[in-house]
């Protein structure tokens, strides 16, 4: 996701680019020193409520600009994910050009689908279990499509490509759930290896067998995963990963 | 040019509203629910101009949102929101080129 920000925040003109999720959370965020994290941060807020007005007049919408007299909002429409929808905001100055940027920023957007949607989460996996920030990239799942949270319940909901063995075939309730599966893998991985995807996706099933994976189950998932893990100190270890959070 | 009947008289815009930036219904040209988008579109506008004063992207002149089947155009103007509908989303670049237009077109 970062990498794909930092191409929008390429675009001549372009200030900052950022995704937020439906609550006005900030998942993702790359700008020039003025549009700091904190800044960000404390806009999604207020974007949110916007959003939710155009939502309310226009539930189709795809896409919105606000020209104001030194600058440029641009919202993309980034598809709906239990019942919130998720959107990449691009701050720019007065010297963007709309033509061009509009083509930059609807190929990010595209990309952005693919990630939130798990067309592409199998690089933001990767990016997740490599980084210590999960913060700025949490792995996202489920529907991207406007207007597909029933997808959600669904087992069609892909979670990764298919060549991130296991994963692909979970359901998953919302991003931080999701994005707690990339990292219980990824802990996992440290103390079993490579199957450590496989086991998550069967502790899954075992935990939440009729429904999507949801944060409610994660302390049970934990516990399950835990006893994969044969030496004490280890499994401690890995308890001991998802208690700081 | 953001004069609503001059507006609404072109073709591919389909209806319009007029409100005040608190949201307070002025007027509405072939809009059943005129009290609503004003409403909508007053809450909108205040809260893009509070992003643009935190973002220091000056003062909101314009903004809008489309699908591709249609989009909506909002103009503030001394201290009023115009709220037109439009159909063919694609209208909505030739809508704003017009506007953008020396007056003397108008």
């Amino acid at each position: 996701m970062e990498a794909i920000l930092q191409a929008v925040l390429d675009i001549p003109g372009v200030s900052a680019a950022l995704v937020l999720d439906g609550a006005g959370r900030l998942l993702g965020q790359r700008g020039r020193a003025l549009y700091d994290r904190a800044l960000c941060e404390q806009l999604g807020t207020s974007l949110i409520k916007a959003i939710d007005a155009v939502h309310l007049q226009q539930e189709d919408w795809e896409s919105m600009s606000a020209r104001y007299t030194d600058g440029k909002l641009l919202v993309r429409n980034l598809g709906t994910l239990a019942g919130s929808t998720h959107v990449l905001v691009v701050i720019a100055d007065a010297t963007l050009n709309p033509s061009f940027a509009t083509v930059s920023i609807r190929v990010a957007a595209n990309k952005l689908k693919k990630v939130l949607g798990g067309g592409g989460a199998s690089s933001l996996t990767s990016s997740v279990a490599s980084t210590s920030a999960p913060a700025s990239s949490p792995a996202l799942a489920a529907s991207s499509r406007p207007g597909s949270t029933a997808g959600l319940a669904s087992s069609s909901v892909a979670w990764s490509q298919p060549s991130s063995v296991g994963l692909s075939r979970i359901a998953v309730a919302d991003p931080a759930s999701a994005a707690l599966l990339a990292r219980a893998a990824k802990e996992l991985a440290r103390h079993v290896g490579p199957m450590s995807k496989v086991y998550v996706e069967e502790g899954v099933r075992r935990v939440c067998p009729d429904a999507p994976f949801s944060l409610a189950s994660a302390a049970r998932l934990i516990d399950d995963l835990a006893g994969q893990i044969k030496v004490v100190s280890k499994r401690t270890e890995f308890r001991k990963a998802f208690e700081r959070e | 040019m953001a004069d609503l009947k001059k507006l609404v008289s072109l073709p591919e815009v389909k209806s319009a509203v007029r409100s005040d930036l608190a949201g307070g219904f002025l007027g509405a040209l072939r809009h059943p629910d005129g009290e609503a988008v004003a409403a909508v579109a007053g809450f909108l506008s205040s809260t893009l101009v509070q992003v643009g004063d935190e973002l220091g992207l000056g003062t909101l002149s314009r903004l809008s949102f489309e699908s591709s089947a249609r989009a909506c155009l909002l103009i503030l103007q001394d201290g009023t929101v115009t709220a037109t509908f439009l159909e063919p989303a694609a209208a909505l670049s030739a809508i704003e080129k017009l506007l953008d237009a020396p007056t003397q077109g108008a």
